[in-house]
């Protein structure tokens, strides 16, 4: 087996990674549990951090442009002032620094590699502040601990989340022929009904038609925000009688009785169970794990875990990295920007992310240059994770990741700014190659590439060395 | 102005049609046209860029944010005093404007009004490639799409060997490209060796660093390769930051300081692309317009109708083009906006058309899913 296993089902070897004599079984283990989050600085809550969106929300909204109506200048002042208060700024960062100390010391790194998949799987796209407050806790909260439960457990906290709500508008809905609609002449929002089959469960092969959309988005109407003066959108998500749509509803064929809140889990429970979504989601692990056009070959197995367990997410992922393992070397993937990153800063140790003492804030000014340098990196290598710009999340084909720019920042990031990050004890020729070696297979032949260089430990020297290793068509592609 | 719905659209387009496309093969038409959409994110408020002169409910509705010094365009229209390349260029029929137009998009949702401004379609994130990206594909107009962005907008998807240029923060050097081109010889890449092929043969003066928020130096980029005959033929550019819900202002306010940036854009194309800007046409392209009826804040909120400010030696005269809905309450878009009376995407087809020298009515079918959008070419663009 090649080395590149650990980075195709996780980050690589770190230098203090002990290389594992049994790499499946190695990777089969660390999927059973939750792993803890590693992060020794502060790790907010999903309530918290919802409480900051509405503070800085309503000061805005209700209080600043009132207050500031004919001043601009002064208006934006203020609203700067209030976004350093509510940490409006310092949030993502701190999240962006959860997630990347995560994948760069956690001993279940496959684990992680899932938790990154599903965060994108089930996507918050760019909007309104969900970047900023939201996404991160999210995928902490409600994507994390249903790991290790069923696919249609993980369904079913998605769909009524906060974030997911508020990105899809489901709050907005209102059943025409409910109580409020009758009163108020609104109507739906097909919004999150429409990704709800398109993205996270059956996908348009299934077939449904624009009734199924409606139909569904019947059945959620009423799942919304609990809107007050002063959480405005921010507050828990709950069930509005008044807003659900009376009457029987059919979605897929499948006819669903008038019951008020208890209609959502059973369309859930028939969409999450349906052959077609078991297929698409199983195809789009097998992509992200094995390769961008994935045989049914590669798929059957997966699937078959999939009915064997009704959906227990352990035995899909089990699956998945058995497929990943048996097709290792006979397959390519290239990785998207993040997740190449990551995979740099385990296996050369880099100084990502900050320290957590050093990521402390304190709500009065803005972040440091070093606090927000990581989510600048991301920002610039073109994969800043919460801002995917539509629901269906990033890409994870290569095409969609190779343009002219986005490849030379990949150059740019290699040979400029990595040399910084390297620790000043890591800067020794020898310390490189014996990173290569863990983690390649034709290491030798990647050291001669770099070998002219190897007295150098100057940031240009190092920028040399990195500039050409990071980039080679074994690096950006497993 | 106290106008009623006028019928500027009878006549024209239909003799057009009628009469079959047939391309002029002058000299003109051999040059290379150029084709520049400028995103405006957030919506781009229409009454404020193109501001309807002398209508009482506008200025009752819009106490605080009324624009003085406006620029004249006609005995009915003005223009934002912040849009004066706008107006230098309309005194030589190289400006002009679309007005109370929109994408068939009521919804008011950013998200979606955006993705549906990119893909040309009905409904949000159905359509994953771009109204550009196959009206060049269509056109068979490959690797001549340039984004100033850094991921290749959803707008230009669609059409393979699209270039972008958002250059990063620091220098990457030549040798370190011709080693990684080197090692990627062996390798049955063949996307990442044809993207390395594009890279090196970039011209120099898009290899070096720049600091990509300087829209001045991007835009300035972008004019040096249009000019260049064997260049890009289409550009698109991004702009954010129109949501305006506080102290919008009038000449001043933060909607101003968007039609600034746009102007600069334009500005920038103008002086540098030379003799080239007679064979240019801009655009811009937005999700929605603003509510007609200032908010708490003296901003606006979401609305329908909007405008398309439009510059380039390709265009026809200097006009706005209109059906003019009004702004009587009954008039309005669900009570509360401009509406919109032209699809803007027929102004899109039909520049594309035009610039693309291909039939609209072809361009309608594989682009707009034949939808019905009439051919504006003959009102609005040199043909």
């Amino acid at each position: 087996m090649s080395l590149n296993f650990f980075r195709r089902v996780a980050f690589g070897l770190s230098p203090s990674d002990k290389k594992p004599d049994d790499p499946l079984p190695w990777a089969l283990n660390q999927l059973n549990t939750v792993p803890e989050f590693l992060w020794p600085g502060s790790i907010p809550t999903e309530k918290e951090l919802r409480k900051k969106y509405g503070e800085w929300v309503y000061g805005d909204r209700e209080v600043l442009r009132k207050k500031f109506k004919n001043d601009k200048n002064e208006y934006k002042k203020a609203k700067d002032d209030l976004r350093l208060k509510t940490g409006e700024r310092y949030f993502e960062l701190n999240e962006h620094a959860i997630r990347h100390y995560q994948t760069k010391y956690s001993q279940q790194p496959v684990f992680e590699r899932f938790w990154l998949f599903w965060g994108n799987h089930f996507a918050i796209s760019e909007k309104d502040f969900l970047a900023e407050f939201s996404t991160g806790p999210y995928q902490r909260e409600i994507i994390r601990p249903n790991m290790v439960k069923t696919f249609e457990d993980m369904v079913q906290s998605v769909t009524t989340s906060w974030c997911m709500i508020h990105h899809l508008d489901n709050s907005e809905s209102v059943g025409p022929n409910s109580r409020r609609g009758l009163e108020s002449r609104d109507t739906i929002n097909e919004n999150h009904a429409r990704e709800l089959l398109e993205l996270h469960t059956v996908s348009p092969s299934a077939g449904y038609t624009q009734e199924d959309v409606i139909q569904l988005a019947y059945i959620m109407t009423g799942w919304g925000h609990k809107w007050s003066r002063k959480n405005l959108e921010t507050g828990d998500v709950w069930f509005d009688q008044e807003k659900h749509q009376k009457g029987d509803k059919q979605v897929l064929g499948v006819k669903y009785k008038n019951d008020a809140k208890r209609e959502l889990a059973k369309v859930i429970h028939d969409l999450a169970t349906h052959p077609v979504c078991i297929e698409f989601v199983s195809t789009k692990l097998c992509r992200h794990f094995i390769t961008d056009e994935p045989t049914s070959e590669m798929i059957n197995p997966v699937i078959e875990a999939w009915n064997k367990s009704n959906g227990n997410l352990i035995d899909i992922h089990k699956a998945v990295i058995k497929q990943a393992f048996k097709y290792n070397d006979t397959t390519h993937k290239f990785h998207p920007p993040e997740i190449w990153l990551m995979q740099l800063s385990r296996m050369f140790d880099l100084n990502i992310p900050l320290s957590s003492d050093r990521m402390n804030y304190n709500f009065k000014s803005r972040p440091t240059n070093r606090q927000g340098q990581l989510s600048w990196i991301l920002r610039e290598i073109g994969h800043s994770p919460y801002r995917a710009k539509q629901p269906n999340g990033w890409s994870d084909v290569e095409a969609d990741w190779v343009s002219p720019e986005l490849l030379l920042r990949r150059f740019w990031f290699a040979s400029v700014e990595l040399p910084r990050l390297v620790k000043s004890k890591n800067q020794l020729h020898d310390f490189i190659l014996n990173c290569l070696k863990n983690n390649f297979d034709n290491y030798e032949s990647m050291a001669s590439l770099i070998h002219q260089f190897r007295f150098g430990t100057t940031e240009k020297d190092l920028g040399r060395k990195f500039g050409v290793i990071c980039n080679l068509p074994g690096v950006l592609k497993v | 102005m106290n106008c009623t719905r006028r019928n500027f659209l009878i006549g024209g387009s239909t003799t057009l049609f009628l009469s079959g496309f047939f391309p002029k093969l002058s000299f003109a038409s051999m040059q290379k046209k150029n084709l520049i959409i400028i995103s405006l994110r957030g919506g781009m408020d229409g009454l404020t860029a193109v501001p309807v002169i002398g209508d009482k409910r506008l200025k009752k509705l819009r106490k605080k944010l009324i624009l003085e010094d406006v620029l004249k365009l006609n005995s009915d229209f003005g223009l934002h005093p912040k849009l004066e390349i706008f107006h230098e260029l309309w005194q030589n029929d190289k400006a002009a404007f679309v007005h109370a137009t929109n994408i068939p998009y009521t919804g008011r949702s950013h998200f979606d009004g955006q993705n549906l401004m990119e893909t040309g379609a009905h409904i949000p994130y159905k359509e994953k490639t771009g109204w550009l990206g196959r009206g060049l594909l269509a056109s068979d107009i490959v690797g001549k799409g340039l984004a100033i962005s850094l991921p290749m907008p959803l707008l230009l998807r669609g059409v393979p060997q699209n270039n972008n240029f958002f250059p990063s923060p620091d220098f990457v050097e030549t040798k370190l490209i011709d080693q990684i081109y080197d090692e990627f010889k062996g390798d049955h890449n063949e996307l990442i060796k044809s993207t390395l092929d594009t890279i090196r043969q970039r011209p120099l003066s898009m290899q070096i660093a720049t600091d990509s928020d300087n829209r001045k130096k991007l835009a300035l980029e972008a004019a040096k390769q249009l000019k260049d005959q064997s260049g890009p033929r289409v550009a698109v550019f991004e702009l954010d930051g129109f949501d305006t819900h506080a102290a919008q202002g009038g000449v001043d306010g933060a909607h101003a300081d968007e039609l600034e940036e746009v102007n600069e854009i334009v500005k920038i194309l103008y002086e540098n692309l030379g003799q080239a800007f007679d064979n240019t046409l801009i655009l811009t392209l937005t999700e929605f317009g603003r509510t007609i009826k200032q908010n708490g804040g003296y901003g606006t909120e979401h609305g329908y109708g909007s405008a398309i400010l439009m510059a380039g030696g390709l265009l026809k005269k200097s006009q706005v083009y209109t059906d003019w809905p009004g702004l009587k309450k009954k008039e309005l878009f669900e009570g509360r906006d401009l509406n919109s009376t032209i699809d803007s995407r027929a102004v899109y087809n039909s520049a594309m058309s035009m610039c693309f020298d291909k039939d609209p009515e072809f361009l309608r079918r594989k682009v707009f899913w034949g939808d019905d959008l009439p051919d504006l070419t003959e009102e609005l663009f040199k043909i």
